[in-house]
């Protein structure tokens, strides 16, 4: 009877012991897509970042103005030699585990995601990092292959994992790190739950709990907004920001496109090319596609805040007479031009194309428009022999870096950008020598430059720049960034 | 072996016979169609790049080696590891494979419960309400598509009312919306046919006989014509549940965000996960040709005339 009654005691004593003591803040965010990993140096397919980037941190940071800032580190990195940079380490920092950050964990992490076992698909913005060395506890020298002047923002996409628990098997599913929230539970398919890391380094964030749910279905997540089930709603559909409790929208880093042919076909000629920029109503296809969530882009595929953005350069006028009057001084009036679009891939590619292909009728010519499935597309975009006349695209520059822009889509085709259909030899040499000036100030003249030959060379179709649109609860305060990362130590509720 | 034993025997050769039809055609239109390798890099990767993520998927060779080994996989009932998720298939499978049995067990009872009543109430007593009802169910179901109707439901019972949750796995509540969903349509479509089956049995002259001898009409109901009603409904429900497990699924996992095979099915192709495909395709058709060859068991069970 004893026994018993000591174990009624015990019993209730671990079910007051498991009642919180006050309710915490918790938040429940709608995401489009499950996360395939949580092993946050394995691959980006849309769902993993959203949570690993509340789990994991890296050396260099963007503030909320997109500044590169330290991060993990203690202080900005600084160039020892042409090829190595030196990051000093914070220190009494460990992992959610217990394990010490240190040097050991930045070494550790570079070799394993350039592991060719590993097969990570996110080297992409990570490529020209050679290797890293430990010099002390907290000082690691990152090997470039060669002069490399973007390398912090390329840190900015590397995340630090511990050396232990990073070779455990489960650490997909089990994530440590050092950031703000550690994992509760992985419920596959139906949802993963963070909590505030109570031992984080730096101030605490006011939301302690994060249930994140996965809907693909856009009139699901809105409804479930409406019912007061989600605080957060990723990627709210155009249709849907009337009718969501809040929206919080800004201008994005997404720049659609196309390239016009500078080297085969009648947008050989500059002037064609200029009539094609001129016909074109940007703001039309902003507001009747994307219903006001975009603007015409700038002259250029990045934004304001990355490095190498001319600001010199405005929207391409809309002027029908004007182009009418180019076309026909180039004597191309009723030419065939053709114009590659991709279904699928990027939101309103079709719809933009059609558009698009109007515009261009109005002004005489006949637009052969082929909506293809993405991998026709993409033999297309690297076909080094037949050109389009004009292939569209999107281009989201996340390293926010002008080099990637130009290196992809200015360079000339014969110096191996295989999506580019430039030959423009005055280009090549200012890249080549942007990518060899260690001085921040010469380099973006540079860049200033080439954005602005490849808008007077009218190289490209300069469309939209869309919006990231999220959907938020009444009682949700939070402000898109820029880079479109998402923090839960960014959020607040009422 | 008796007859009945040959009869299974020859149907679960058949069943294997489209199964691996079914899904050798699905391992060549993916093929055709889809590059995996083209969704899983930037647009920026180099040629380098693709050719060695291609080699690490075994997309290198050639198409006629991919199968022998796609073979060899099924003897051993292996699968694989899918391209998009980075771990075997069958775990996939076998993490999502209950969700999809629990909706389709849930809403096709729930469809027979409501058509037994509805369509013999209808059969009884047909141009009133209950055969208006009927007939308005059946029609709605065979013209209102799938996605409206759950997204319909989600925003009057969840969003407007607060009922119910809008989404997700979770208690029985979560099962409600996504179960009526995939149940009102069958429910229509089964109910017509049970109305119009009885309609035809009750004008049938043995049940005039029955009752002239002084049977009781619900006896004459309940036994002789429902039994043989049965065979046609029975093969009425089989289809609705084939169709749930290899179509509607798909659609009301989507809306409802149900982690079933149906909604990894639509995000496998979305992301040319060939393998995870083919992989899903395979375990659907074995499901659908076991529930024929249920149906052709129970149809033989049930009315002894039917040729094997």
């Amino acid at each position: 009877m004893k026994r018993f009654g000591l174990t009624v005691a015990a019993m209730t004593a671990a079910c007051f012991a498991a009642l919180p003591v006050v309710a915490q803040v918790q938040v429940t965010l709608a995401i489009s897509s499950e996360p395939s990993t949580l092993d946050p140096q394995k691959t980006f397919d849309g769902g993993e970042r959203r949570i690993t980037d509340n789990i994991y941190e890296t050396l260099i940071e963007r503030d909320k103005d997109s500044r590169l800032v330290p991060g993990l580190a203690a202080e900005m990195p600084t160039r020892v030699s042409d090829t190595t940079w030196q990051f000093k380490l914070r220190r009494g920092i460990a992992f959610h585990n217990g394990e010490a950050f240190n040097a050991d964990a930045v070494v550790h992490s570079i070799k394993r995601i350039f592991d060719p076992a590993y097969q990570s698909t996110q080297l992409g913005d990570l490529r020209g990092i050679g290797g890293a060395e430990k010099v002390d506890d907290y000082t690691v020298n990152v090997r470039t292959e060669r002069l490399d002047p973007l390398l912090p923002s390329r840190m900015y996409w590397l995340k630090i994992v511990p050396p232990t628990a990073s070779a455990a098997p489960n650490f997909a599913e089990a994530p440590v790190g050092t950031g703000p929230y550690r994992i509760v539970e992985w419920v596959k398919g139906s949802r993963i739950v963070l909590q505030r890391h109570d031992n984080y380094w730096r101030d605490k964030p006011t939301i302690q709990r994060a249930t994140y749910r996965f809907i693909s279905e856009g009139g699901t997540a809105l409804s479930g907004l409406l019912a007061g089930e989600f605080d957060f709603v990723d990627n709210l559909q155009a249709e849907f920001v009337k009718q969501a409790p809040k929206a919080a929208r800004r201008l994005g880093l997404e720049h659609s496109f196309s390239i016009l042919s500078a080297v085969s076909g009648p947008t050989q000629d500059k002037r064609v090319r200029e009539a094609l920029n001129f016909a074109i109503d940007k703001q039309a296809l902003a507001e009747g596609l994307f219903l006001g969530q975009a603007a015409p882009a700038n002259g250029q595929m990045i934004g304001n805040r990355s490095f190498g953005y001319n600001p010199n350069l405005k929207p391409w006028p809309y002027d029908p007479a004007k182009a009418k009057a180019l076309i026909k001084a180039a004597g191309a009036e009723g030419k065939a031009i053709e114009f590659v679009v991709p279904a699928g891939r990027w939101p309103k590619a079709k719809e933009m194309g059609e558009a698009i292909a109007g515009f261009w009728q109005e002004i005489g010519l006949k637009p052969d428009l082929k909506v293809v499935v993405f991998n026709q597309y993409l033999a297309r975009l690297r076909d080094p022999k037949v050109r389009p006349d004009v292939i569209y695209a999107s281009h989201n520059n996340a390293l926010m870096e002008a080099e990637r822009t130009v290196a992809n889509f200015y360079q000339s085709r014969s110096k191996g950008a295989v999506s580019s259909s430039v030959e423009d030899a005055t280009i090549d040499e200012w890249i080549a020598a942007a990518g060899n000036e260690p001085d921040n100030a010469k380099r973006e003249a540079l860049y200033h430059r080439i954005m602005q030959r490849g808008y007077d060379e009218a190289y490209f179709l300069f469309l939209l720049n869309t919006e990231d649109v999220y959907g938020l609860s009444r009682r949700m305060s939070w402000e898109p960034r820029l880079d479109n990362k998402v923090f839960l130590k960014e959020m607040s509720v009422n | 072996m008796n007859e009945f034993g040959w009869f299974f025997v020859r149907r679960v050769l058949q069943g294997a016979v489209v199964v691996l039809g079914v899904t050798a055609l699905v391992f060549v239109f993916t093929r055709l169609i889809g590059d995996p390798v083209a969704i899983m890099l930037p647009l920026e990767a180099t040629e380098a790049e693709r050719a060695q993520l291609r080699a690490y998927l075994g997309l290198d060779r050639s198409l006629g080696l991919q199968f022998l080994e796609f073979l060899r996989q099924l003897t051993v009932l292996e699968f694989g590891d899918s391209f998009w998720q980075r771990r075997p298939n069958v775990e996939i499978i076998v993490e999502r494979l209950p969700w999809t049995l629990l909706l389709v067990g849930a809403s096709m009872t729930l469809a027979v419960v409501l058509a037994l009543p509805l369509g013999t109430i209808a059969a009884l007593y047909p141009g009133r309400l209950p055969d208006r009802l009927t007939s308005f169910l059946s029609l709605a179901g065979l013209s209102i598509p799938l996605f409206w109707l759950g997204l319909m439901l989600i925003f009057l019972f969840a969003a407007k009312l607060q009922w119910l949750p809008s989404s997700g796995p979770g208690g029985l509540a979560h099962l409600v919306l996504p179960s009526v969903t995939l149940a009102l349509p069958a429910a229509g479509r089964i109910a017509m046919l049970l109305r119009s089956t009885l309609i035809d049995e009750l004008n049938a002259p043995y049940v005039r006989t029955a009752i002239a001898k002084g049977l009781p009409a619900r006896r004459v109901i309940t036994v002789h014509t429902f039994i043989n009603a049965a065979v046609p409904v029975l093969t009425m429900i089989g289809w609705e549940v084939t169709r749930a497990l290899a179509g509607y699924t798909i659609v009301v996992e989507t809306v409802f965000a149900w982690p079933g095979l149906g909604l990894v099915a639509v995000q496998a192709i979305q992301r040319d996960d060939l393998v995870l495909v083919q992989a899903i395709v395979f375990v659907v058709a074995i499901l659908v040709v076991a529930v024929n060859l249920l149906l052709d068991v129970a149809h033989r069970l049930i009315d002894p005339r039917v040729k094997l």
